[in-house]
């Protein structure tokens, strides 16, 4: 099944070591998206980055990081963002939210 | 799309043994044309022949049976015949190609029409398209990681730049939570695909996205592309 709707697409930039309720704050984001039946969700640790603060983050050797860039993005209708916003206020201490309109073709196995 | 009149025949003679990268070489011109998004193209096993080494090859001999030869046909207009040979002759390494004039009397119908793919490589500059494509690693086309299909069609039309990234993180179009496995079970993870061209471009391959992505998220928007410098490839 194929459907196509105009959405927005929300790019939240922060750093791997934040953490909110004693999880990381991506878990944390994602998995609040997930109860609001947000469609698309995907994390992404950069290699090098600096953001708010200008604090450069890097990647470390392996996995184990040292306050690594990390990137979420986020894809769903305006409504469906709208209702994640108060949420990324609570939790983001410091970190910036960039929204951008996107049009979406969206393909699923299920039957419609 | 195939118009009724003048077009060529294109055929391909190989033997089946023969492989590129590891790849067979019939199974890489086959999808460089779906690629392409030629009308249609057929492979077909012969039973005995013999090529340019004068061996005769046949399904008796057992221990050489996989130099059968192997005849890979598509019919096509003539000018976009032409834009396929250069990369077909690069493809087929030592195989003969050859091309016969013909008429279409009749194309082969569609259930829905698809636009065919231009392959210019432009300079661009301003306004242009990204497209975003949100999959799973563990997606498959052809035998192979769909991302890397999807790459491989990408540049077979020369779209001007394409990345893949891995996500650690994520869900999608089909609800499963993606989580980075620790070390070196790195599956099942959330991959974005990110290709960058005009609007024109991306539109005339998504007919052949529609047909590689079974499940996911295809995102289009607006970006200014403010430099585009690559090396040009050096012939001679």
């Amino acid at each position: 099944m194929k459907e196509q709707f105009p959405a927005r697409m929300l790019r939240i930039h922060f750093g791997e070591d934040d953490r909110w309720q004693g999880k990381p704050l991506y878990e944390a984001i994602v998995a609040r998206c997930k109860e609001l039946d947000i469609a698309e969700v995907i994390v992404f640790r950069g290699i090098e980055g600096y953001g708010s603060g200008s604090r450069i983050r890097r990647s470390g050797h392996w996995s184990f990081s040292k306050d690594a860039p990390i990137q979420l993005s986020i894809i769903d209708t305006e409504e469906r963002l709208e209702a994640l916003i108060p949420f990324l206020d609570e939790t983001i201490e410091e970190g910036l939210v960039a929204a951008s309109p996107v049009e979406v073709i969206r393909y699923s196995r299920t039957q419609a | 799309m195939l118009q009724p009149g003048k077009a060529v025949k294109v055929t391909i003679y190989l033997s089946e043994g023969a492989t590129h990268h590891g790849v067979p070489v019939y199974s890489s011109i086959l999808d460089f044309l779906f690629y392409r998004g030629v009308s249609g193209a057929t492979v077909t096993r012969g039973v005995a022949g013999f090529g340019a080494d004068h061996h005769m090859h046949s399904l008796s001999s057992v221990e050489i049976s996989d130099r059968l030869p192997i005849k890979i046909e598509f019919i096509e207009a003539q000018e976009k015949a032409d834009s396929l040979l250069g990369k077909l002759e690069e493809l087929s390494g030592t195989a003969l190609i050859e091309i016969q004039e013909t008429t279409v009397v009749k194309p082969a119908q569609l259930s829905k029409a698809a636009k065919p793919v231009h392959s210019t490589h432009l300079k661009i500059e301003g306004k242009a398209q990204m497209m975003r494509i949100y999959l799973s690693e563990e997606d498959r086309w052809q035998n192979k990681p769909l991302y890397e299909a999807l790459v491989e069609a990408m540049r077979a039309n020369d779209i001007a730049g394409v990345t893949v990234y891995r996500g650690i993180l994520g869900y999608g179009a089909h609800r499963r939570m993606h989580k980075d496995k620790p070390l070196l079970s790195s599956h099942h993870g959330s991959v974005m695909l990110s290709a960058i061209d005009t609007a024109e471009k991306l539109q005339a391959i998504l007919p052949i996205v529609d047909q590689m992505v079974q499940e996911g998220l295809v995102v289009f928007s607006d970006v200014d592309i403010i430099k585009y410098a690559y090396r040009p490839e050096v012939s001679e």
